[in-house]
């Protein structure tokens, strides 16, 4: 038997995801050791230094383009942004998570293993400190993403998918307020997410026997020169793409978003839709770009019509609802039907744009549920539209921010929206998908109404004698809230620097 | 114990061995050990109550036959004649299914154990053993996984408490106790670099050579010793695996009346039994083939007598072996007294699965360190800075703290005012007058004075 | 080892039915641990699978992992939650259970058509260079080489389990809710409280209705025989006449 040798190991370029599941190890160890008045800061500050840590291991990696472990891993340019724009909305999202100043103990529930609405748990959530078991979970989730859209082979890519799903599958169940609805959230988003994994699984089985291999290399060769069945490549294609639509909520795989959104905790609900969007759609254009360029005339116009169905669906649905964090879940599920067109251009212009939607759309998406997670009533958040009435007369400050954000997420020109959408439906034109990009200015138009609807009932109705009262923000919602509208913003006026940054990275290394 | 037990006679199998094998030749194999186990399993019981009896100073059996060794013969001929008894809320096809579960895994698994080395079997070359794979300890472990089944089937099947919970436990234990089991295989795998049973054996017929301060000294060739932490985690979680006392919670008669086969009766509870002996049979053999040496005499006898483990003379080291194991698991069981069931789990759990892990690391690192792939300082500091972390962490361990004890008057004083009366602390108890009259009766020295 | 062998042929149709008819009969049995029981025969025979593909590690700890421990976990909640516990049957969503027949075996057909077209006059190739060392050991070397970094990222995976579990069922009890023997028999002698058992049923009852008191030899009742939580009510006739055994 000969020796196993280690193939070579690149540690530099693997530094920020060591990094991060080293600290969720360590977080694990925290809960032990540390005792359980000082463990709330303790952890918050462990996982914000992980981050930090390992945002710096980016930036120091930012020339590095090399695959390596085995060829599991791809440290590129598109790796390298995604993964940084993961880590800083990550950091983001953490902050919103370590918010506990806003109710008392912190969003989070203290044991959630206590029956929902027993006796016990009303004296839990009277407000005993919440389980800060949460820290140690979203940085192996950010680990998991970081590894994810990095994943040079498909099994790598599973087991990355997975390990960034499980902890958001934990996060969803741990609300404190709402319990019933928050567990029912987590077990949709569970059940669900593992039907999408196992159709990964299996496609990946299948273009295993297309190609003979899962490294998207080995792949990108087969489907350029095959020697078995197409067969097996579509089945394959389509079913691994089942999977990441899942992930990225795109129609007809989106019906669990609007139920998660609104059942998870508000920070939970706001990593998701920054941090797990940027990752999915990591993964989407690393495997269409790298491993299927070959075959884009048979995918284009079926992940085409799945972006204009998503749009459709994400604008129209959106109308009819009448609970903010439902309300959002559609604006997020139309734009990711946005982000799908500039997937679709299939051109190093659409990768770009792709990646500049997806931070744009990720800060103000922060910045909007930390402002839900603001109003309140005394059965906490209060997210149904009808209580948003009249709220800019009573706190104007709160309401202007949030008409901003709305703004921005309709394109008006000068916010972020305005900028990433012309970026994205630019490179799509000049990928020769001009309807696509009809079917989203429609959409555009179509999806600024309910935006309009949420402004015009802030401002324009009297506040009545329920309409909820505003909490003062604490330090750490307070700098989400400042970083959310300063980016939106910056790169609604300056987006040039941002815009450069994508440009340079974006080239994948095969 | 030294062993050079490497007779030239020792004619190990290898898989190619099986390959060739006749059809005739595998029937005869499969009938001859389903022959024997179902023999060894009438001795063993006959076995188990005549050494128990000896324990309890009493005779045993020793009615049927020469000196009552036919006793289980006859038992087991009565059984399957006995009235059969399902009971109405039984679940009719699980029930039955259940007590054939347990049977089959039991018998299926002995069917890769090597009961000896190659041999002339009616002119033809094969060896004393049903038949091996490449994984063939995964086989037994699967089959004792699989049989785990019929004792939960057939504690649900019965549609009746008592039962379901000793299925609940069992189960509960089977599987928290073959992990551990598991684990301490691991180490064996690890050293032997197979997982073929008649492999292991032979990778423990000859010692191994260990430069020791300039001395080379021969470590002795049997796993029990070279992997002595694993030999007797293996033993403990055997008998937790094999239901067997102190470890017989699932079927503790003062709580659950007869566990899992409460409800069963006649030809099905005579399956259980049977699984149950075979299963204690098997786990000794295995143990046997792991860390024992297998079918090699032990260490003197080749040194003497060349010829020990040629032939079918194999038989008689193995079964001599599983034997000895036999009794230890009989003596556990007339001395222990049943151990409490929580108790029971922590201990497999926290004690014996840490303890494991812990080992095969040591183990991972010391045959790391032995292959030259770490220079002599990494090695020294490494063990250096494991030997202080392990000394740091057990000095700075939290002790618990102790309550103050209170003398007797003190908490007397502490109760409430109004608490349930209690005796004066001073009582003197006045001799019973009849205890004095008994007395005096007996002795009449004192009458006369 | 490229051509299919007779003996691999008969062993794949005979396993291959019972995999279906197990998978068929977890999806059809109305009795949820009929329904695992038969998912344990696909799983068993999936595991068969894989030793016949010369795979036979992974068919034994697929029997072992799958089949051992995780099917009889499952098992185990089912046998808690009771036997007698069968979903309703009404449909909250019309039509769904022809969607999901239609939907599903159009799937199978399609992938199953798919397959055949695909893999129709395909043989096995590189088999024997997997095996060349043995399974095990390829097994190990692809871990350890090209997989290593996903192996040591799924424990990564594991800890997080391992910590949801923890979340989602254990309760931490309070000091004060910890209760040993001592405190409970301190508890049970401070005065006020009766430190002997509470009265039965007695047998100078009438009814056996658990909210009626137990009588007293002097034909009252003993409030302390019920229990706190039931709402005290008068008894009506059927319930209060006396009860013969059953015939």
């Amino acid at each position: 038997m000969e020796q196993l040798k280690l193939p070579p190991i690149d540690y530099g370029a693997l530094l920020p995801m060591l990094i991060l599941f080293g600290a969720a190890c360590l977080g694990v160890l925290v809960e032990v050791v540390v005792p359980r008045r000082a463990r709330n800061a303790v952890q918050l500050s462990l996982a914000l230094l992980s981050v930090v840590a390992s945002l710096v291991a980016v930036v120091l990696e930012r020339g590095t383009r090399t695959i390596t472990i085995g060829g599991a891993v791809a440290v590129d340019g598109p790796t390298l942004f995604l993964q940084g724009s993961i880590l800083v909305l990550g950091g983001v999202s953490l902050m919103l998570i370590g918010e506990r100043s806003i109710e008392r103990g912190g969003v989070f529930v203290s044991q959630a293993a206590v029956t929902a609405g027993s006796q016990k748990d009303a004296q839990q959530a009277g407000g005993q400190p919440g389980a800060t078991e949460v820290y140690p979970l979203s940085v192996f989730a950010l680990g998991g993403m970081l590894l994810f859209v990095a994943a040079n082979d498909l099994l790598t890519m599973f087991v990355a998918l997975e390990v960034f799903s499980l902890p958001l599958y934990l996060l969803c169940a741990l609300a404190r307020r709402r319990r019933l609805l928050s567990q029912e959230a987590a077990l949709k988003y569970f059940l669900l997410g593992s039907y999408a994994s196992a159709f990964f699984l299996f496609g990946v089985a299948f273009i295993y026997g297309f190609a003979g291999g899962i490294q998207l290399s080995v792949v990108h060769e087969a489907v350029a020169n095959p020697q078995r069945s197409q067969v097996l490549l579509y089945v394959g294609l389509g079913m691994v793409a089942i999977g990441l639509l899942f992930k990225a909520a795109l129609a007809p795989f989106h019906v669990w978003t609007p139920d998660v959104y609104q059942g998870a905790p508000t920070p939970v609900t706001a990593f998701m839709a920054a941090c797990t969007k940027v990752a999915a759609f990591g993964a989407l254009l690393r495997v269409l770009y790298v491993a299927f360029e070959g075959v884009r005339w048979d995918f284009q116009p079926v992940l085409g019509g799945i972006a204009v169905l998503t749009m459709f669906v994400g604008a129209v649905l959106a109308v009819t609802q009448t609970d903010l964090k439902r309300l959002l879940a559609y604006s997020s599920i139309a734009n990711a039907g946005y982000l799908m067109v500039g997937v679709l251009a299939l051109n190093d212009e659409g990768l770009s744009s792709t990646m500049f939607y997806l931070v744009a759309y990720g800060f103000s998406v922060l910045a909007a549920f930390a402002i839900i997670s603001l109003v309140r009533d005394p059965d906490g958040e209060a997210t149904h539209l009808s209580k948003w009435a009249g709220i800019g007369r009573k706190s104007p400050l709160l309401a202007g921010i949030f008409t901003f954000i709305l703004l921005a997420f309709a394109g008006i020109p000068l916010t972020s929206g305005f900028t990433s959408k012309f970026a994205v439906f630019g490179a799509a034109v000049e990928g020769g998908q001009t309807w696509l990009v009809i079917f989203g200015v429609i959409t555009s138009m179509l999806l600024a109404f309910p935006y309009l609807r949420v402004v015009v009932l802030m401002w324009l109705s009297e506040p009545g004698e329920s309409t909820p009262a505003v909490s003062i923000p604490g330090f750490l919602t307070s700098a989400v809230l400042g970083l959310g509208v300063l980016v939106t913003v910056a790169l609604g006026v300056v987006p040039a620097p941002l815009i450069d940054l994508t440009r340079e990275a974006a080239q994948f290394v095969r | 114990m030294t062993s050079f037990v490497t007779a030239a006679t020792a004619v190990d199998p290898t898989l190619e061995t099986f390959e060739n094998d006749i059809w005739w030749i595998v029937l005869i194999k499969l009938v001859g050990v389903f022959a024997l186990l179902l023999l060894l399993t009438l001795f063993t019981i006959n076995y188990e109550r005549k050494v128990v009896a000896r324990m309890a100073v009493r005779p045993g059996p020793n009615q049927v036959g020469p000196k009552g060794w036919l006793q289980s013969l006859t038992d087991g001929l009565k059984l399957p004649f006995k009235e059969e008894i399902i009971p109405k809320t039984a679940d009719k096809v699980v029930y039955f299914i259940a007590p054939v579960i347990s049977a089959t895994t039991a018998f299926t698994a002995f069917s890769v154990m090597p009961f000896g080395g190659v041999v002339n079997m009616f002119g033809h070359q094969t060896a004393l053993q049903l038949t091996d794979v490449p994984v063939s300890v995964l086989v037994l472990l699967a089959c004792s996984s699989m049989s785990v089944y019929g004792v939960v089937l057939a504690g649900w099947a019965s549609g009746s408490t008592y039962p379901l919970l000793g299925g609940l436990r069992s189960s509960a234990q089977m599987i928290s106790y073959e992990v551990a089991m598991g684990l301490s295989i691991v180490a064996v795998f690890m050293t032997a670099g197979t997982m073929s049973t008649s492999q292991i054996v032979a990778a423990q017929a000859s010692g191994d050579p260990v430069q020791l301060f300039g001395f080379e000294v021969t470590a002795p060739g049997w796993y029990a010793v070279q992997l002595l932490p694993s030999f007797i985690i293996y033993m403990i979680a055997a008998v937790g695996e094999t239901n067997r006392a102190p470890f017989d919670l699932p079927e503790a008669e003062s709580e659950l009346v007869g566990g899992f086969h409460t409800e069963y009766s006649s030809f099905k509870f005579a399956l259980f039994f049977l699984a149950e002996y075979i299963n204690m049979i098997t786990v000794s053999a295995f143990c046997t083939t792991l860390f024992l040496g297998g079918w090699r005499a032990p260490a003197p006898i080749t040194t003497f007598w060349e010829g020990a483990n040629s032939g079918y003379w194999p038989l008689l080291w193995f079964f001599g072996k599983v034997l000895i194991l036999l009794f230890g698991f009989i003596w556990l069981r007339a001395t222990l007294p049943r151990m409490r069931y929580d108790q029971f789990m922590r201990f497999g759990w926290k004690v014996l699965i840490p303890v494991s892990l812990v080992w095969i690391l040591f183990l991972a690192f010391f045959k790391v360190a032995r292959s030259g792939a770490i220079s002599d300082t990494t090695r020294w500091v490494t063990t250096g800075v494991v030997a202080v972390l392990v000394l740091a962490i057990a000095w700075g361990w939290p002790s618990p703290k102790k309550p103050k004890q209170l003398s007797i008057e003190e908490e007397l004083h502490q109760r409430p005012p109004g608490s349930f009366p209690v005796p004066p602390m001073d009582l003197q108890v006045p001799p019973s007058p009849r205890v004095r009259r008994a007395v005096a009766e007996r002795d009449p020295v004192s009458k006369e004075v | 080892m490229n051509a299919v062998s007779t003996g691999e042929q008969v062993a794949f149709w005979i396993l291959g039915s019972l995999a279906v008819i197990g998978a068929l009969g977890m999806v059809l049995a109305r009795n949820a641990v009929h329904s695992a029981l038969w998912l344990v025969v696909t799983m068993l025979n999936l595991g068969f699978f894989y030793v016949i593909n010369s795979a036979p590690f992974l068919g034994f700890v697929q029997i072992i992992v799958y089949t051992g421990a995780i099917m009889m976990l499952f098992l185990f909640v089912l046998m808690l939650v009771g036997r007698d516990a069968s979903d309703s049957l009404i449909e909250t969503l019309r039509g769904q259970r022809i969607a999901a027949i239609v939907l599903g075996i159009g799937f199978a057909a399609l992938i199953g058509t798919g397959l055949a077209r695909a893999l129709g006059s395909t043989f096995t190739v590189g088999l024997d260079k997997a095996n060349a060392n043995g399974n095990v050991e390829g097994l190990a070397s692809l871990l350890f080489t090209k997989y290593v970094f996903a192996f040591e990222v799924t424990s990564a995976l594991l800890i997080t389990a391992a910590v949801g579990a923890m979340i989602l069922a254990h309760v931490e009890k309070a000091k004060e809710d910890k209760r040993d023997q001592v405190t409970r028999m301190k508890e049970r002698f401070r005065p006020g409280n009766y430190p002997g058992p509470k009265p039965g049923p007695g047998i100078y009852a009438n009814t056996m209705s658990v909210a009626a008191p137990a009588r007293l030899p002097d034909g009252n009742g003993a409030e302390r025989s019920i229990s706190p939580i039931l709402p005290v009510r008068e008894l009506s006739q059927a319930e209060a006449a006396p009860k013969g055994t059953e015939k």
